[in-house]
């Protein structure tokens, strides 16, 4: 025997039941953690990062018989962290380009014997050491990291005439993207 | 204009390399250059037309040939052509020729195969996959001055290694292992003759050797001796000149065109791949390494050595024997073969079907007998495929692996290069003997080709009534005999022998004694003649022209003083 439903009613029940079986919504604060860099989250975990990045001193040293040729550009210091392991790893930039406010940028780690897929790469200025940009870089064939960021109109400006031969005005700390903290 | 795109890219890598956004040179960076530009430049119609393109792999294989063909043609960088294979290899490891089926075979190899390394696995007593091809390719140094000269592609080693090998192929165009290369071939290697002038060039060094023994041991020739001294010398001569001539000719131009090469390779950034990315440990894969650096040289500009027989046959065989020729050995910067362990070599060449021939270091275990010793008990594999299926076929049972022992790299050049005869090292051997013959006889030839003017007796006469001193003014005593004709004092005959001391000069010495049958009782009869001497080497022929008579009276009259 068929027994007759409303199907207002039933939407009704299965919505209350939908609504009572969900996770409670997040709350403004966790939202606000979500999107906090992570030099902020754990600050003195950056501190440390920074220090180590700091003392590396880092340029090419030429001791070849014959006279250079061509240009090199400059290594940028780069920090590779891993949970509780830091591993130094000078990184060279092979392209840069500053258009519309956005960066593009590709860079080689010296060889490493672990090669991430995704690096969540924070920009710490050469001169105050401070955070100035976080993006992420893709690995992009041969060992290169490719990174496409919008920046920030000051650093916009301030980039848009570097050229890769230039010393860079950052350094890099690089994180898994997978790590999760 | 076919495949736009490309050129659009070619000028966004160029110009990008020139505003100073990209650090490598657009063609040691052509593939991250191009994954940046398909990925996030390209518009959507360029990128429909690659897609296109791709799609079709009749399309796919225009677009190859275009690029190996065409492009690398006119798309020049640094006013040097573009190595197209290169190019497709670097372009086939990333979107989309990743996924195109033509750029298969681009993306193990440079199609640009060297002689083998033979590199042992860990463990490995010797197995066929232990010969490894070697690729070499030699592009323009890239502007980026922290790249290396020689860039290790698909394989780990010490780049110390790389260089070392990399100067030794410098020595072997313009250094010590040119001079030591020219030598060797100077002394045993093949002349770029045609089986005629072969032919005829032996037959005259067989003449000379004739004509020799005909003047050291036949009949007198008389007055014919001026002819076959004049064929003689001659004859020596033009075959001393023409061997002289061609010699130096074509070492100078091998050091001509070698200095042109060794600034190829100044110039040059040298990648050498190998596959199974193995981390080399030790130098023994430095022989081939060297042989490749050439042969990477050698490509990136053959007119360069096509203008010098010897480069342009020994590049031209290396070619050839680039398939089927392994090399093992330790080389120094001066190109010297040190020694390496050698008997699981030995065996990987003989298990492995496709090689041939194999050069080493100067060791006992590479001698033919040894080989064939160790072939003995060597089962060779399957041969493995070259070329689309093409493989050598073997009708013996048991393999043939012919070894070519070096001290120097200069003797591998030697050994691919065929240059060693054994028929020119007769010759040379011959003609040398025969030059330092005719070197002997040069004065005795040049008396009967060139005779003096005839002298004049001067002083000093002699000091004793018991000696006659004939004293000449002329400075080639050798050329010259004084006899005396007397019915008085015995008729004698001397050599004219140059005498230093205080009675210094030019003179023959003759003994008076009185004539046992005399037909006059004067003690001043007698005629003094100055005669041509007439000898080659040991052998004194008849005396020649009486040039002057002079009266006994007259000599006997000259005073000592």
């Amino acid at each position: 025997m068929k027994k007759a439903v409303d199907i207002e009613n039933l939407l009704q029940w299965r919505r209350e039941r939908a609504e009572a079986e969900a996770p409670p919504a997040p709350s403004g604060a966790y939202l606000l953690k979500l999107v906090q860099p992570w030099w902020e989250m754990w600050p003195d975990r950056f501190a440390a990062s920074v220090r180590r990045l700091a003392s590396i001193q880092l340029s090419y040293g030429y001791a070849m018989a014959h006279p250079r040729h061509g240009h090199s550009g400059h290594p940028v210091a780069a920090l590779i962290s891993r949970g509780d392991e830091e591993q130094e790893a000078p990184a060279r930039v092979l392209y840069m380009s500053v258009r519309d406010a956005r960066l593009r940028l590709r860079f080689q780690l010296a060889p490493v014997p672990r090669r991430d897929q995704v690096f969540e790469v924070t920009f710490v200025s050469e001169t105050g050491l401070r955070p100035i940009l976080s993006a992420h870089a893709a690995l992009s064939g041969d060992g290169e990291y490719r990174v496409d960021v919008e920046l920030p109109s000051d650093l916009a400006a301030a980039w848009e005439s570097l050229k890769v031969t230039d010393p860079m005005p950052f350094r890099f700390i690089l994180r898994p993207a997978t790590d999760k903290e | 204009m076919r495949f736009v795109w490309f050129w659009t890219f070619w000028h966004w890598s160029t110009e990008g390399f020139r505003s100073g956004a990209l650090l490598r040179s657009p063609l040691q960076g052509v593939a991250s250059h191009w994954d940046e530009w398909y990925k996030h430049e390209a518009s959507e119609s360029e990128r429909h037309e690659i897609d296109a393109v791709g799609r079709s792999v009749f399309q796919q294989r225009r677009f190859v040939c275009w690029l190996a063909r065409q492009w690398a043609r006119e798309a020049r960088w640094r006013d040097e052509l573009l190595p197209g294979r290169y190019v497709l290899a670097q372009l086939s490891h990333v979107a989309p020729f990743d996924k195109w089926t033509v750029f298969e075979k681009y993306r193990a190899t440079y199609a640009a195969r060297g002689i083998a390394a033979i590199v042992l696995n860990e463990k490995s007593a010797g197995e066929a996959a232990d010969v490894r091809p070697v690729e070499a390719v030699a592009l323009p140094l890239d502007e980026d001055a922290a790249a290396g000269t020689v860039v290790a592609d698909g394989f780990h080693t010490d780049t110390g290694e790389l260089n070392t090998a990399r100067r030794a192929a410098m020595s072997l165009l313009d250094g010590k292992g040119l001079i030591l290369f020219l030598a060797l071939w100077g002394l045993a290697g093949i002349r770029p003759y045609s089986r005629v002038v072969r032919a005829v060039l032996i037959a005259g060094w067989l003449t000379v050797i004739g004509l020799i023994a005909r003047l050291l041991f036949g009949p007198d020739p008389g007055a014919q001796l001026l002819i076959f001294v004049a064929v003689l010398f001659a004859l020596w001569s033009s075959l001393v000149v023409t061997a002289l001539v061609v010699a130096g000719t074509l070492s100078f131009n091998a050091w001509r065109h070698g200095k042109a090469l060794r600034r190829r390779i100044e110039q040059r950034q040298l990648h050498l791949r190998m596959s199974d990315g193995l981390l080399v440990q030790g130098g023994s894969a430095g022989l081939a390494f060297c042989l490749n650096t050439l042969l990477a040289t050698y490509r990136s500009h053959p007119y360069v050595s096509n203008r010098a027989w010897l480069w342009e046959r020994f590049f031209r065989r290396l070619r050839v024997a680039s398939p089927t020729w392994a090399a093992t050995g330790i080389v120094d910067a001066d190109g010297s073969v040190e020694h390496v362990v050698l008997s699981p070599k030995i065996r990987a060449c003989l298990r492995n079907a496709n090689v041939t021939d194999v050069l080493t270091p100067w060791q006992a275990e590479a001698r033919q007998s040894a080989i064939e010793r160790v072939a003995a008990t060597t089962r060779p594999v399957q041969p493995a495929s070259l070329n689309g299926g093409m493989v050598l076929g073997f009708a013996s049972v048991q393999k043939k692996l012919r070894s070519h022992r070096c001290r120097h790299a200069a003797q591998a050049i030697m050994a691919v290069g065929d240059f060693s005869s054994r028929s020119q090292l007769t010759v040379n051997v011959l003609a040398l003997a025969v030059s330092v013959v005719m070197a002997l006889a040069l004065g005795d030839l040049r008396n009967v080709l060139v005779p003096p003017p005839a002298p004049r007796v001067v002083l000093p006469g002699s000091p004793s009534p018991y000696y006659l001193w004939v004293s000449l003014d002329t400075k080639r005593p050798d050329a010259f005999k004084a006899e005396l004709e007397s019915g008085f004092w015995a008729n004698r005959r001397a050599d004219i022998f140059a005498y230093g001391g205080a009675d210094g000069s030019v003179r023959a010495e003759i003994r008076l004694t009185r004539h046992g049958h005399q037909s006059t009782i004067d003690e001043r009869d007698g005629t003094v003649w100055i005669e041509r001497r007439r000898t080659f080497l040991t052998r004194e022929f008849e005396a020649g022209e009486r040039i002057a008579s002079y009266p006994f009276a007259h000599i006997t009259g000259l005073p000592h003083d």
